[in-house]
């Protein structure tokens, strides 16, 4: 294994198969990125790109893509969704840039695209960019999406500006808390995105399988009222990778979750971990 | 194996039913809890991983940065000289593309495209109508706007990028509260003195749905650049030589400051009576996060906000400058019962606009010179000709130019009947009136809504009305009084 | 010829007035039948209101509540028996079930369109009551259904009054009034009446709202003084009676006297969130929430604006700049502010 080769994402996950050293060192799959832009036809997977604002999303989705979308340092600056492309290794990846939120929760509509986006649209992988200076204030995100879904990579970007703080993170315990991959990113300065890509692979193919952490502590003011629901979907969906965050939506009266339920949409949300190993 | 198309509709409205009677039993909020408990745990995982040095997380030089910046004492004189450096740069920097432009565009281009049109044998009609009309518009917007936004932009961007910019919308936050505007409109209305359209898009960071659609209906009453040349030449015609010649240059300067700064003075009062009145029931949350500062990568922010908003914003208006080209030249060209729509027009429309101070050959001009304010001088200068039937000036019926001196730009002008009272209220007019047509199909993508887009284009049209209707009413009454 | 003019004008004049739908005379007979209506569904809502409070409604009562004469109420009565509303008994109205539907429905819609005004629009919060009062009768039952789900079927209007769900039944006794309230016992502001609208403003206007703490101070048959959320005030009696509150066991005066404003906080100090404030609604407190304001946060006053507001916190890492009106809604505790 050489140096470069990103931590391994958590000790529980099952490891990806052995590559052979040279297909995993960073240079050579850089070589391997094939920036597409938006001329997508077709694809392989589809990546969500969500985050908090103002964390470098924009800068990461120009980097993969080489679009050049405008980012400005203000918080909140992806308004509109923004699609874009590109190529790596054998597969084409579409890349969704969602809108820049702080939280899922509300009824805005920027977090409503996301939300929706992140659920329905079901991505093969959603890549959470975080800001490594802020990492509390963007755990917040972070773990509302791993409610969701349990395909998620976390880009830890701006480690320049942290080291420049004076500011540490332990991606490999980060992602042994998360459960899922997390690689330390400089976007800005490209540095990270190799392993970045391949995280995304890996995850993408099911060479990497997420178990993500949810919320340990459900507070006991809902948690009768989140138990009983929950009850009620997995009975009639045994499937659903989320009953808990459905049923949190549903308890909170998010009327797309409604309509989803009423139109039957939500029998078809599944685990995607289920269905690789059903394609099998 | 296949997922089960859809569950019996009963399976759906029994878990709705126990959603809603479990709803009922939560005690106080739920999006409270939850996030709570996810900021909890958010704190513990980063405990276990972040370790941050004990001292202040922030870095010293940003703190210390930022105490500068927004003190009591430098933080206003700073902000102040920025943007006037910034100004000058580009007012200054964009004079010699500029010319050249105009040269290659206008002076060259133009005849060089005639004598091709000429030389294919095409009807003198079709000539006038694409070179004359489509082309010299197109030509003549691209000239004057270019320049100074491919300057301005990149500048503003590399403030953005920094992260200066929402210090300044910090620091004036207040002056905009009392007007019930955000602090960030501050920075919106700096972007439309660049252009309105760009200020419009940027109203885009102003994430309270009220402050925002404050921000976009009175971002018109910036002086965008293209309206500045406007002002110059009829300040330094008209009202410099009331003057003697020593302080002409600064008397009309003062008179340009003094239209900018009324445009700032209704920026507040519009945004204040709409806070009370129409945007009444819009809602409102403020909040402004000063993100950390970053430096700002030159080369990048250079071709990124030349791509998004100097060609994007250029873009729009070269497609809005084609059509009206080809109106100008056609009602300068098109004769109903032996006069051209132009003089119809002119000579209904004349008895308003004396009303108001103006004239019927200004309230065409602004009628069909409505995708750029950049035209509306050539505008008038081609209908003033037409219409005083002078023979050695001008390129042609239909055509618009422009005057090397300023003092033949008087003489033509007061041939038409211009008074210093018309010159007065044309730069108010300029100022006061509805935004061109790329700013209103701007505010229009960006509000999605045809009412804000109404208001927006005709509040400020009324105003202007109104202004200069007053202007003129006292104008007559102080020159008829002392006489 | 001389003719054709007058019989024209005559005829036009005719159609403006008699159009059927458009003309004057059906609209002004759909103005008086609406008018009607909303008598009737007041009446209705005064029955039902006076029943839920164990209150016994008269013709007097309903006179007083409606702002009409005796004996129009009592006309109005009959016409509600005749459309079988409302039936009678020892003299007294009583709703027969269509009229408690409709009456029920009334409600619903009004404290919806209350906390629809008070969650989703920037309408100021005096005006919240008397739009509701004519929004209340152009609702339907169906529109007020698609309006809860809107609002994330909310379960009590911005007032603290339970908003009675479709088909259920109205929920009475919004607890005891902060007359009653024994002093130095901390207690919940659950509900502040809406009516009498003179008093319901100067409530307010003293910055009343249902989710407050508070606990009296001392009782006079003249007035009552009582600490609310950091400050001292005094209500007449008489006002007094229009704040409900309910009993905090889990508090001792103590814990509230210790809570303070974000916007109290000195230049440079840092100190714990407590809370947000209940006058905090709708996306302005989803924001605070999803910006980190959350019970246990450590907050931090970075910088203040050369203007002399907003003022910078630092929270979770975080600059963010709050406006002073905000901070105000931010309960922090005054125990732990230290200097940095």
């Amino acid at each position: 294994m050489s140096s470069a080769h990103p931590p391994s994402p958590t000790e529980n996950v099952a490891t990806a198969p052995v590559v052979d050293a040279c297909a995993s060192c960073s240079v050579y799959r850089a070589a391997n990125l094939k920036k597409l832009g938006v001329a997508m036809e077709d694809w392989d997977f589809v990546v969500a790109l969500a985050g908090n604002p103002n964390t470098g999303k924009s800068t990461v989705f120009n980097a993969l893509t080489g679009l050049r979308q405008h980012t400005g340092n203000w918080p909140g600056k992806t308004v509109a969704r923004a699609e874009g492309g590109y190529a790596y290794g054998d597969h084409r990846f579409k890349l969704v840039d969602l809108p820049g939120t702080y939280s899922l929760l509300s009824t805005s509509l920027d977090e409503q695209i996301a939300r929706d986006f992140i659920l329905f649209g079901q991505p093969d992988v959603t890549v959470i960019v975080a800001d490594a200076t802020r990492l509390e204030r963007n755990l917040n995100l972070v773990l509302q999406i791993l409610e969701i879904t349990d395909r998620a990579v976390v880009c830890l970007n701006l480690m320049d500006e942290a080291r420049r703080h004076g500011i540490t993170v332990d991606d490999r315990q980060l992602a042994r808390d998360l459960g899922v991959p997390v690689v330390p990113a400089s976007a800005r300065f490209g540095r990270g995105l190799p392993e970045l890509l391949q995280a995304i692979n890996e995850v993408a193919t099911g060479q990497v399988v997420c178990r993500p952490q949810r919320l340990e502590t459900v507070p006991a003011a809902i948690r009768p009222a989140l138990t009983a629901v929950v009850g009620e979907l997995e009975a009639a969906y045994p499937n659903l990778p989320n009953p808990r965050w459905v049923a949190l939506r549903l308890l909170s009266g998010d009327e797309s979750m409604v309509d989803a339920l009423r139109g039957g949409q939500l029998g078809t949300l599944h685990s995607l971990a289920t269905t690789e190993s059903n394609k099998e | 194996m296949p997922p089960s198309p859809s569950q019996p509709a009963s399976q759906s409205d029994q878990i709705l039913a126990a959603a809603k009677q479990w709803r009922q039993q939560i005690p106080g909020d739920l999006h409270e809890h939850v996030v709570e408990a996810i900021y909890g745990q958010a704190a513990r995982i980063a405990e276990r991983s972040v370790s941050s040095p004990s001292q202040a997380a922030r870095p010293t030089f940003d703190r210390s940065l930022d105490h500068i910046l927004t003190s009591k004492l430098w933080g206003f004189p700073i902000m102040i000289l920025l943007f006037a450096v910034m100004f000058w740069i580009t007012i200054t920097g964009a004079n010699i593309p500029s010319a050249w432009l105009s040269w290659l565009l206008i002076d060259q281009g133009h005849s060089w495209l005639r004598g091709i049109f000429q030389s294919v044998g095409s009807p003198e009609w079709l000539t006038g109508f694409v070179v004359d009309g489509m082309y010299l518009a197109t030509a003549w917007v691209v000239s004057v706007m270019l320049p100074p936004m491919a300057i301005f932009f990149p500048l503003f961007t590399l403030l953005e990028d920094f992260g200066y910019l929402p210090r300044v919308a910090f620091n004036l936050d207040r002056l905009f509260k009392v007007s019930g505007g955000h602090g960030k409109q501050a920075m919106t209305t700096m972007m439309g003195f660049g252009c309105n359209a760009a200020g419009v898009v940027a109203t885009r960071i102003i994430d309270s749905p009220r402050e925002r659609l404050l921000a976009i209906i009175t971002n018109n009453f910036a002086l965008c650049n293209g309206r500045w040349p406007t002002q110059f030449l009829i300040a330094t015609v008209f009202l410099g030589s009331l003057v003697p010649a020593v302080l002409a240059g600064l008397v009309a300067a003062a008179a340009v400051t003094s239209v900018a700064m009324l445009g700032v003075l209704l920026t507040f009062l519009v945004s204040w009576g709409l806070s009370r009145t129409l945007l009444k029931g819009e809602v409102s949350t403020f909040s402004l996060e000063l993100p950390p500062y970053r430096p700002p990568r030159f080369w990048q922010t250079l071709y990124t906000s030349l791509i998004d908003r100097t060609l994007f914003v250029l873009w729009r208006a070269v497609v809005f400058a084609l059509p009206a080209g080809a109106v100008i030249w056609l009602v300068a060209n098109v004769y109903v019962g032996g006069e051209s729509l132009a003089e119809h027009f002119i000579r209904v429309a004349d008895p308003l606009g004396l009303f108001i101070g103006l004239n019927g050959v200004i309230l065409l001009a602004y009628v069909i010179a409505i995708p750029a304010n950049e035209i509306v001088i050539p505008t008038v200068l081609m209908l003033t000709v037409m219409t005083t039937g002078l023979q050695d000036v001008g390129a042609g019926t239909g055509v618009m130019f422009e005057l090397q001196s300023g003092d033949a730009v008087g003489q033509l002008l007061t041939a038409g009947g211009w008074t210093t009272l018309t010159a007065v209220n044309l730069m108010l007019f300029s100022l006061l009136h509805n935004p061109c047509s790329t700013t209103i199909y701007t505010i229009y993508r960006e509000t999605g809504s045809a009412k804000w887009t109404m208001v927006s284009t005709l509040l400020p049209l009324a105003l202007g009305f109104v202004v200069c209707a007053l202007t003129a009413w006292g104008w007559r009454l102080l020159s008829v009084a002392p006489g | 010829m001389n003719h054709a003019l007058p019989v024209v004008a005559s005829l036009i004049a005719m159609a403006v007035v008699f159009w059927p739908r458009y003309g004057l005379w059906a609209r002004w007979q759909l103005a008086q039948e609406l008018a009607r209506r909303i008598r009737r569904e007041d009446a209705l809502k005064h029955l039902i209101k006076s029943e839920a409070n164990g209150r016994v409604a008269t013709l007097n009562s309903l006179a007083g509540a409606l702002q009409i004469s005796a004996a129009n109420a009592a006309s109005l009565l009959e016409e509600l028996e005749e459309r079988e509303l409302v039936t009678f008994e020892d003299g007294r109205p009583l709703l027969r079930p269509a009229g408690r539907a409709m009456a029920l429905h009334v409600v619903r819609a009004h404290r919806l369109w209350e906390s629809y005004l008070a969650e989703q629009t920037g309408v100021p919060e005096l005006e919240w009551h008397p739009r509701a009062e004519e929004r209340e009768h152009l609702l339907t039952p169906e529109e007020a259904d698609a309006l809860a789900a809107r609002l994330g079927h909310p379960t009590r209007d911005p007032h603290g009054d339970v908003i009675p769900p479709p088909h259920g039944d109205l929920e009475g006794d919004p607890g005891q009034s902060l007359n009653t309230a024994a002093p130095q016992t901390p207690v919940l502001i659950t509900h502040i009446e809406d009516e009498p609208d003179t008093v319901y403003r100067q409530l307010v206007a003293l910055g009343l709202r249902p989710g407050m703490r508070a606990f009296v101070i001392e009782k006079t048959p003249s007035r009552v003084r009582f600490w609310v959320d950091g400050n001292e005030q005094i209500l007449a009696p008489i006002l007094a009676q229009n704040v409900f509150v309910r009993p905090l066991p889990e508090f001792r005066t103590e814990d509230l006297v210790e809570e303070e404003f974000l916007s109290g906080l000195k230049p440079q100090a840092r100190t714990r969130v407590i809370g947000l404030s209940p006058a905090c609604r709708g996306q302005e407190r989803r924001r605070l929430l999803d910006l980190g304001f959350v019970p246990g946060t450590v907050v931090e006053v970075e910088m203040i604006s050369p203007a002399g507001d907003p003022t910078a916190y630092r929270v979770r890492g975080t600059i963010v700049a709050l406006r002073r009106e905000q901070a105000n809604l931010i309960r922090v505790s005054s125990k732990e502010a230290s200097d940095r």
